[in-house]
Parts: structure tokens; sequence; C-alpha cells
């Protein structure tokens, strides 16, 4: 203990000494009270001797080789001062931008946040000792060997096998994305040159860098049979002949009467019934029902009820006795003789009656026949029709029609009826191809607030 | 006793089903990216048998797929390109809010982009596949070509459509496949040819959009999409098959060339050889220059009985098919600036003739009006002050007509000012005994080669009549003679049944005229009878059943005739008037 504030003593009186930290001041240690503990064994020595003064003394000494490169009391004033001259620094600052717009060589000299940031500690970094010595080295030189082996045999590893894949993956996915789908400048080439139907078609693999994936049997037949062009009827030429006009306009004609008749229909269910209607009678009543009693009728319905209440009621059944089971088994087993024996008979009889029975299966099976084929037809005719795909059913498009009046004479004067563009969305509606939808509404989601401006006023 | 509980819902019906929302679900995709993904990929939605038992005893209306068919999208590539794309909105909808413009410009120069080449294999794995389904392609892409720069799609896939069906008109040109055209009041239906298989499309007349408000823009350019890539894959496969370079290149004379480079300064932004192209006056170039073609003739073999007439009808179609490719062969058509230039040029060039059209119409005019040569003049107004007295001066609906016959129908019906005959539609095919209006008997005569004989229709009424009912009278010719025999053999059984003698006398015999034609005739007539006595009581049933219809129908056909001689008439009258 002794011989530590000896030490620190001895620093402190040297001349050149700054400490870093000012906690440690002398005054502290007199302060405390010291303990007394024995000191004649070697235990106790290490445990009390209180070494913190000289610990943080060499701490400091190496803190400043560190940070400063050295002991700061043994720097050089220049080295630790300057002078500051404050305006001519400024001057020099702003003449040094015209300089190095001059010089071309200011690039290489250092930013002075590097310098600032630059270690000029005097302490060598640490030995790696990994780098002399290896773990395992016994073990890794067996597996180099074994790997040696290997490569020798033309074996890859797992993990390289595995990167030189997903490298050349890399490279088709690459390839693959090169412009957008519909440029219109985009190239085609020949696509059904090679007809290969493994999975790992090449080609394939090139476009997308994935296997192939069959495709289920169900998807390569069409929804509906319907053509994909449906001509319109004779009628529908730009001049028409007579009759197959005519034909045309019956048929949209049709289309309207079965229109009208629905709605009418709907509006009749609608309408209000004459009966439910109030007249004058039956409004008095309703405001005179309560006041006026009807005594009778109170009276005698209730009755009715209680009647037949107690009459279900009383219907107790009484036990049989011995003789009347006796009696019902053997009229039972009786009964059953009798029907086996007709039975029996009647089969005995059908063998007479072979031949009748014979045109009535017959009868019977072409029925089903004939039954089975109307399904079949009736199947058949549904494919062709549009499916319920959804919330909506399909709607016919209105017929394209032209009134007589309506015709043009020439090409010229000609003015095309209907849209292309919705015709072909409905065909593919009713192809099945897709669902048919409605727009959707626009509903508004936050309320509307009226709110009086200031630049207007409305009078009230 | 008795193993697990049976639970409803867990087998059959309703494990094969999936419901679209679960579906999206599954997929990890918003609503719009699952439907394009399903229009992509052909996965379409699927009406259950039992509904109630596949919506978990629920009846609600929904919308099914088959689950394997949603296991199946799952695999594919492209829905990774749907999240990517997805991400990419995201962010750039954040740059533009932030202001951020140099960000705005580097994610739209890495936008994400998609391929469907390898959908469109998938899909169509032989190229005959492809070739059946692409009727809708065709009528999309042609929709599409014609619509408006107005922002309702991309501009860019206007423009890839317009090249695609330019495209494909030229190579319908090339290889002369072009078989009917109606023009209706929706549009014009075309059919061709290509390779064995009837194509049909739809083009709509130009200038012709009001874009209706109740079809889903996005659906529709998502099929685009899909046909586009697929036309354009078609388009290479049919060009290579026709020995033609692709993209197409065309072959330009000296002549042509300054009426080229004179459009093109004033369609500055189009690429040279796709004007050249739209203009269909061109031919195409090939890879290797052969002009002649070697023509197929069809093999001959030994052939016996029916094969023979089936051999004879075959021939006899593919020659009328040769012939009607070779339609406007030598004729010079000149197209005036009132008629639709392009659907006119496509037609006329499919069989072989000349055309061309003013300067300032569109480029790629071959020849001038004051071309000495040029034997047509399409024109479609009333009256026209300049004309030239070696040609036609005709209106469109000739050219129309003249294709659907398969002959150059007389010119005088079409001339400038005329009441044109009606147009009628290639597409009806009519049975025996179905009603045929007289337009197309007329048509139908000029084909065998014979001469219509209503030439001096307005000037003799009476006379037509009598020509009528001559005509009618024609065809019960020989039942009248058997009339008349029958009449002298009932004669002589009265006679004979009275019981007086027959009158005998020999007279001079008369040489009867031998109409072979008509004695093979009888023959035939008499083989079917005997044929039909011959017949078994059933067989005897349905072929009555069988004729019974066929009288019926004749019956309906003649009463619309007389129907139509009705209106004819009646017309006619009117025009009396008027003219009195």
């Amino acid at each position: 203990m002794a011989s530590s504030r000896r030490l620190r003593r001895m620093a402190a009186s040297q001349p050149g000494f700054l400490t870093l930290k000012p906690s440690s001041d002398p005054t502290d240690l007199v302060g405390g009270r010291r303990k007394r503990v024995n000191k004649n064994k070697k235990k106790n020595w290490n445990k009390f001797s209180d070494i913190t003064d000289v610990e943080e003394f060499l701490e400091d000494v190496r803190h400043q080789e560190r940070t400063t490169g050295g002991l700061l009391s043994e720097k050089s004033d220049d080295g630790l001062f300057f002078v500051d001259l404050g305006q001519a620094d400024k001057a020099e600052q702003k003449a040094e931008p015209d300089e190095g717009k001059k010089r071309k060589g200011k690039s290489t000299r250092p930013l002075r946040i590097d310098l600032i940031l630059q270690g000029d500690s005097c302490i060598p970094p640490p030995k790696d000792v990994l780098a002399y010595q290896k773990p395992n080295a016994k073990k890794l030189r067996r597996i180099a060997q074994k790997a040696e082996q290997l490569a020798a045999k033309g074996v890859v590893p797992r993990a390289q096998k595995k990167l030189l894949n997903r490298r050349l993956a890399d490279r088709t996915v690459k390839k693959a994305v090169t412009e957008a789908n519909n440029n219109p400048n985009r190239d085609y080439y020949d696509m059904w040159a090679q007809e290969s139907k493994s999975p790992a078609d090449p080609w394939y693999v090139l476009q997308t860098g994935k296997e192939q994936v069959k495709r289920p049997e169900k998807l390569n037949q069409k929804p509906s049979a319907l053509p994909a062009v449906e001509v319109i009827a004779p009628g529908g030429s730009y001049n028409p002949d007579f009759l197959s006009h005519q034909a045309l306009l019956q048929e949209a004609h049709e289309v309207e009467v079965k229109k009208k008749k629905q709605e009418d229909k709907l509006e009749k269910q609608l309408a209000v019934n004459r009966e439910d209607k109030a007249t004058a009678e039956t409004a008095l009543r309703e405001e005179v029902e309560g006041l006026i009693e009807d005594e009778e009728d109170e009276e005698t319905s209730p009755n009715k009820e209680d009647e037949e209440a107690s009459g279900a009621a009383i219907t107790v059944t009484e036990k049989k006795t011995e003789r009347q089971r006796k009696k019902e088994k053997a009229e039972k087993r009786k009964e059953q003789q009798q029907l086996s024996v007709k039975r029996q008979t009647v089969q005995q009889q059908q063998l007479f009656q072979l031949r009748s029975i014979k045109a009535a299966i017959k009868q019977q099976e072409q029925q089903t026949k004939k039954r089975w084929s109307k399904r079949k037809e009736k199947q058949e005719a549904q494919k062709a029709q549009p499916r319920r795909l959804g919330k909506l059913k399909f709607q016919a498009p209105d017929l394209e029609v032209q009134l007589r009046d309506e015709l043009a004479g020439s090409l010229r004067q000609l003015k095309p009826e209907g849209s292309i563009l919705k015709d072909r969305f409905k065909s593919l509606q009713k192809r099945n191809l897709i669902e048919p939808r409605e727009r959707a509404k626009f509903r508004r989601k936050l309320k509307v607030k009226y709110v009086e401006k200031r630049a207007f006023k409305e009078i009230t | 006793m008795g193993g697990l509980q049976k639970k409803k819902f867990e087998r059959g019906a309703a494990t094969n089903y999936i419901t679209r929302n679960s579906a999206r679900k599954k997929l990890q995709l918003s609503l719009p990216d699952f439907r394009r993904l399903c229009i992509l990929k052909g996965v379409y939605p699927h009406e259950p048998k039992h509904k109630k038992k596949v919506n978990k005893g629920s009846t609600a209306p929904r919308t099914f797929y088959l689950l394997k068919d949603i296991r199946f999208l799952l695999h594919e590539p492209v829905v990774h390109k749907f999240r990517e794309y997805k991400i990419f909105v995201r962010k750039l909808k954040r740059a533009y809010g932030k202001t951020e413009w140099s960000a705005v410009e580097r994610l739209k120069e890495n936008k994400p982009t998609y391929k469907l080449d390898h959908i469109v294999k998938e899909r169509y794995p032989t190229f005959i596949d492809a070739l059946r389904d692409i009727d809708d392609a065709l009528c999309m892409c042609f929709l599409f070509s014609t619509f408006a720069r107005t922002g309702k799609c991309h501009v860019q896939t206007i423009q890839l459509c317009r090249r695609l069906t330019v495209e494909w008109m030229n190579y319908v040109i090339t290889s002369r496949a072009l078989r009917k055209v109606f023009l209706s009041i929706k549009g014009i239906y075309y059919q061709a040819e290509v390779m064995g298989q009837l194509i049909t499309w739809l083009v709509p007349y130009q200038f012709s959009h009001d874009h209706p408000t109740d079809v889903d823009y996005r659906v529709m350019a998502t099929f685009t999409e899909l046909y586009t890539t697929l036309l354009g894959f078609i388009n290479f496969k049919l060009y290579h098959s026709l020995n033609l370079v692709y993209p197409p290149k065309v072959h330009v004379t000296m002549e042509t060339l300054s009426s080229f480079l004179h459009g093109c300064k004033l369609f500055n932004k189009l690429s040279i050889t796709g004007v050249k192209l739209s203009a269909l006056s061109g031919s195409l170039a090939r890879v290797v220059s052969t002009e002649e073609e070697e023509e197929a003739k069809l093999d001959q073999f030994p052939a016996e009985g029916e094969d023979v007439e089936k051999m004879e009808a075959r021939e006899k179609e593919q020659k009328q098919l040769e012939a009607q490719k070779k339609l406007f062969d030598g004729l010079k058509i000149f197209l005036n600036r009132e008629v639709p230039r392009e659907s006119l040029a496509f037609i006329i060039r499919c069989f072989g003739g000349q055309v061309s059209w003013d300067k300032s119409v569109s480029i790629g005019s071959t020849f001038d009006v004051t071309d000495e040569t040029i034997t047509h003049q399409i024109v479609d107004r009333p009256n026209f002050d300049k004309q030239y007295i070696n040609r036609y001066y005709v209106q469109p609906q000739w050219v129309y007509d003249c294709v659907n016959a398969k002959i150059l129908l007389p010119v005088e019906d079409y001339f400038l000012g005329v009441t044109l005959p009606p147009h009628l539609s290639p597409f009806v095919e009519e049975k025996e005994g179905d009603y045929v209006p007289p337009e197309k008997l007329r048509i139908m005569a000029l084909q065998r080669g014979e001469k219509p004989a209503q030439e001096q229709e307005e000037e003799d009424d009476e006379e037509e009549e009598e020509d009528e009912e001559e005509e009618e009278g024609g065809d019960d010719e020989v039942d009248e003679e058997e009339k008349a025999e029958e009449k002298n053999l009932k004669k002589m059984e009265e006679q004979k049944s009275q019981g007086k003698s027959l009158q005998v006398k020999v007279t001079p015999g008369k040489v009867r005229a031998e109409n072979p034609a008509r004695l093979e005739q009888e023959e035939k007539a008499e083989e079917k009878r005997l044929a039909i006595m011959m017949m078994k009581k059933k067989e005897k049933y349905l072929y009555d059943k069988i004729m019974f219809g066929k009288k019926r129908k004749v019956r309906e056909a003649n009463k619309l005739a007389a129907k139509r001689k009705a209106h004819d008439d009646a017309e006619k009258t009117k025009k009396k008037k008027a003219r009195k």
C-alpha cells in the first residue's frame, strides 16, 4: 500500500504530469478510515491492499497513449496548442478554394475529417493468435484431403452444386425479362418448332425458370359448344332481302313482346288490390274497432273448443280380454294363409300370360330408352346454353335490328347498329368464359356535410 | 358400433369445387389479378351439378372453380410477376406522393414485365390447336386496332393489334384464302380457309365507336393481351409456311415508291414498312423468290360406284375454288374516296385484282385515276361528273356480291344511282326444300352459266307474269302427261265394263320421238317407286315421315315465295302509280 502511494506521489510530483481525470484527488483518501487486517497472510495482502489509484494511473497512461499517441507531458507545446489568429485564418480559407480550382492535385490531399479520425496510437494492434494456430487443424486437413480426392473423382460437393444450379436459373430469369408484352415492335419466333411433351422442356425452363406442371385434362375442354363468332341472321345485312329482314324483325318483336309480358306481370303483382283499399265503411269499422262488442261470437266460439278438448281427453282404451286376443291372432293367420294361396295361384296363372308380360316389359324398356334419349338430347342442348356462374344470370343482348326506314340505301350512308365491343363481351359471357357481372355501384362512404361558405351565403 | 361418423361435405362434390373467394385467398391475389390469371391460363368458372351440396348446404349464388384447376394455377410463374407488379405500383405511388421524380423515373425504368409465350404453348401444344382457336383472337385484335387513342387501353396495345391484323390480312391476300364476306349492320364478317380450317372474324366499320359503359375494359384488355401473343406466333408460322419473310417486307416498284415517300412525309411517326404493309397494295417478299408455285393436283385413283361420284364432286369443287381464287385476275380497280378503302383493297387483292386509290386518301396507291387501263371504278355517290368511257362505274356492293357468288356478276345492276339488289348472307346454306330468295336463285342460275331472262322486266309486266307461270308449269309437266294417260285408260276400262266391244281400228302409227333423257328419268322414277314398295313396314313408316317433313318444308317455302311475290307486285304497282 505504501508502495502504491509512493508511486502515485512520484508521478504527481513529476513536473509535466497532467491527469485526465480530475477525480483522483489525494485528499479523498485521507477522509476514509483505514481497516485493520492481518498482514501475515499473502491472501490478505491481495485482498485488502488498495491498488485502485495505481490502476487508475496506469489506465490513464494507457488512455493517453491510445488517444494522443504518447504521454501528453512528453509532447512539445507546438503539438498541443496553436495560435489563434482569427482574421488571417478566414482569409486563408477563402484563398484556398481559388487555388483549388486551379490546382489539380487537390483531390490527393486527405480530407480534414479523415485526419481527425485517423488514429495516431503508438500501441501496435494485438496479435491474432488464430492467425498462427488453427483449432482442429488435423480434422480440417482430413476434410480437405477427402474433398481433393472427391474432386479428382469428379464429384462436386452438394453445396457447390446447389450454387451452380442457382446461378444458371438466375441467368435465365434475366434473359426472360426483356420487353413489355404489348410492345408493338416485339418479335415472334417459331414456337411450335419442336414438340416435347416432357415436363422438363428446355424451352419452357428457359422461358420461366421452372418445370412445366401437367395441365388438367378438363381444362382443355371448351366450356360451351357455341362457336366463337356467331354470324348475324341474313336479315342483318346492310341491304337485306325482304323476307329475311321481316323474319329478323319478327324475332326482335317476339323478344320485345316477351319482355313486355314479364313487365306487365310484375306490375300486376305489385299493384294494390282493390279489396285492400280503404273505403269509408272499412275506415269506420276500424275506428270503432273494440268499442262495440259482439257478444254472441265471443260466447259461442270458446264453448266449441272446450267440447272438442274434453272429447279428446275422454277416449280411454279398454284392455282386451284373452279371448279377444286369441281370436285376433287366428284371424291374422287365416288372412296370411289366404294371401299366400292367392299369390301362388296368380303365379301359376302368370305362366299363361307370358306373352303379355313380355310385351309389357318390352314396352317399359322402350319407354326408358326413349326417356334416356330425351334426357341426352336435353343435356346436349344444355351444352350450348349459358350457365349460371354467379350472382347474376346471363342477359342476352338486344338484337341488332334496323327498321325499314332506318336501312341505308348505300354503303356510304350506312349507320352501324350496336357495338362490336359489347357483342364480343356478351359472347364471352355466353360461352361461359367469364361470369356475368354488373358494374360496381358508387357508394359514398362518408356522409356529405353542407357548410355555408363565407364567400356565398344563401338568403333566407 | 360401426366406425367413425360420416361428416357432411367432406367428400364428393363438395371437395371438388372451391369458391372464387377462397381460391383467390389460396393464391394470395387480389380479385382483378385473379381474374386476369384465370383468363390467361384458360381457367373458367364451372357450374356444379348440385349447387347445394357444393355450397355446404347454402343456396346462395356463388362462382365456383374446380379445385384441381386452382391447384394447377398455384404453379404458374406469372403469379410472381403479378405480385412484383403490385409492389411496383405501390412504390410508384409513394414516389409520386413524395414528389421524388428521380425515384419515379428509376422505378419506371425497371417496370416489371412478363411474357405469355409459355402460356400460349401450354394452352395450344400444337399449331393446329392454336389455329382452331384464332377466331376470337382475330375479332379482338381487329376491334382493338380500331380504338381511338383515348386512354381506354394502352396505346401500345392498339399499335400491336394494328400490326398483327395488317400482317394477317397480308397473309390472307398472299395465300388467297378468303372465301366469304358479309356486310352486316354490325360490321363486316369475313371467312377464310387457312390450312383446312374455316376461320370467321368480324371487323367493325371505321369510326363507329361509342364506348359502351357496361363492358369491363380490363377483362377485354386481358383477353387481348393473350390473343396478341397467340396471333403473333401464328402469323410467324403462317408466313413461314408460305416461304415469306417475317416480319413482312413489301416489294415496291419505283412508281409506287414515290407515293410511299409522299405518304411517309405525312405520317412521319410510323415506320415505313408498317405503312407500306397497311396499304395492302404491295406483294410480300419471299425468302426464296420463286414466283411460280406448284399447284397441287388431286391424286387420281381408279375408283368405283359412289366413290367416282364423290371424286367428281370434289374435283368440281376444287376447280370452282381455283376459279374463285382468280376472280379479279386482270382487273384494274380504282377506289373512289367515299368507299371503305381497307376492306375493298383487302378483298380485291385477295382475288388477284389490282387496286389503287387517290394519293390523298391514303398512301400506297399504285396508279392514278387517269390511267386508261382501269377496268372498274368503285363509286358510292348518286352521280359522277367526269366519266371515262372505257371503264365501269359500279357501287361497292358489286365487289362483295361477286366474291360471294364466286363469279363476276353483271355490272348493270350495280351502276351508279341504280337501286341495288339485296346483299344476301353467304353464311346461310339452304337445304333441299328450303325457301330460296329469288335473288339467290338468279345468282345460282348465273353460276350455272344460264342467262337470266328478266332484262325486259320493267317494260312488259304481263309478259313476265306469263313467263313465271310457264316456269311454274314446267315442273308440273310430267304430272300432267301422266294424268292424261290415266284418263285414257279409265275411258277404256269404262267401255269394257259396259260390255261394249271396243272399236278396233288400225291407224297408221306415229313415230314417237324418244327422248333418251326423259326415258332415263322415267326409269329412275320407276325404280324408286319399286324400292318404296319393297320397303319393310317400319322403314316405310320412317320414309313417309321424312317425306312428310320435306313436303311441309316445301309448302312453307311456297308460302314464303307467294308472300314475296305479293310484296313485289305491290311494289311494282306503287312504282307504276308513281310513274303515272
